[in-house]
């Protein structure tokens, strides 16, 4: 009885009209692009916005670098080796002391999420290559 | 024609015409669900609904935890509810469930030939369609129509294997009294 239960009902199956799932197909076609349109632009200005402050926070941390007296313990290195050799645990941390680790964290950052939304920005661009 | 899972597999591989194929393949079943729960008139909206919502959760689904047919059934059963509670028309739970009591499962799936005379009517069989409650006609469409096997329709209503066993015994003695009645 299974069997002409199911032979009934499938009698009554409710066809779609022709043209429907090329209807679905194409909304979902649409979609994908309007998607990647949208995540294209969102990672070009994360892009941009990192971009623009790696620059300044460059500049910033030369700024710093300058006014800490790193490139001056810097340059004790190639000037005076011998000095160093002998107090290199003195030297070390003079230098680490000079170092502005807060903006160079902030630029680290910035750097990488640039290089994120790059990477983001070349798989949206071969996404929709494969859709068109 | 190709499983699911692999054309689920070449879609997320960057295959677009994957999931034309699925979409092809599994349109008229989700329409003609929809089209008992929502009528034919919203059913076209529905189904685009639907599929819009399984292309969207596709990378979400694990092939190791449940079969593509009964994920998308799922799906379409969730949005034929939100789209009912949104009319405010009742919902799948709140129909049929009336005074749930577990009971001894018999082979109740047997029809007297009369019964059966009249539901060759194709009109008959669509007017007790209609008038079966929306929880027990999904379980006759879902095992009928679609040769789901109860297990599978468990996994789509989310219920133990012999609530749905019951529903379907409770399907079959709703559809003998309409029929009964007519």
């Amino acid at each position: 009885m299974n069997n002409d239960l199911s032979k009934l009902m499938k009698q009554a199956y409710n066809q779609p009209e022709t043209g429907l799932s090329a209807d679905i197909w194409r909304v979902i076609e649409v979609k994908q692009a309007e998607g990647l349109k949208i995540k294209s632009l969102s990672y070009g200005f994360i892009g941009i916005l990192s971009l623009g402050g790696f620059v300044l926070m460059s500049v910033s941390i030369v700024k710093q670098l300058s006014t800490s007296g790193f490139f001056q313990y810097f340059s004790l290195a190639f000037s005076d080796g011998s000095l160093i050799s002998v107090y290199w645990k003195e030297y070390l941390l003079s230098l680490s002391d000079s170092l502005p680790v807060a903006s160079l964290g902030v630029t680290f950052f910035l750097l990488f999420s640039m290089l994120v939304s790059i990477k983001k920005s070349i798989e949206q661009y071969k996404n929709k290559l494969l859709i068109s | 024609m190709e499983e699911d899972y692999l054309l689920i597999k070449k879609y997320l591989d960057g295959d677009q015409a994957s999931l034309k194929m699925l979409i092809d393949k599994h349109t008229p079943s989700i329409y003609n669900f929809t089209s008992r729960f929502v009528g034919v008139d919203q059913a076209k909206d529905t189904t685009q609904e639907i599929f819009i919502k399984v292309w969207k959760n596709l990378k979400n689904f694990d092939v190791s935890k449940a079969q593509f047919k009964t994920w998308i059934f799922t799906i379409a059963r969730n949005t034929i509810t939100d789209y009912l509670r949104k009319k405010k028309s009742i919902s799948f739970s709140s129909m049929g469930e009336d005074n749930f009591i577990e009971e001894t499962i018999k082979d109740e799936s047997d029809l007297p030939d009369e019964i059966f005379q009249k539901l060759q009517d194709k009109e008959m069989l669509n007017k007790v369609l209609e008038e079966i409650p929306a929880l027990y006609k999904e379980v006759l469409m879902l095992h009928y129509q679609e040769d789901m096997t109860f297990k599978e329709i468990g996994e789509v209503l989310n219920k133990p294997l012999n609530t749905v066993k019951n529903y379907h015994f409770r399907a079959i003695k709703k559809l003998k009294e309409i029929c009964t009645k007519v």
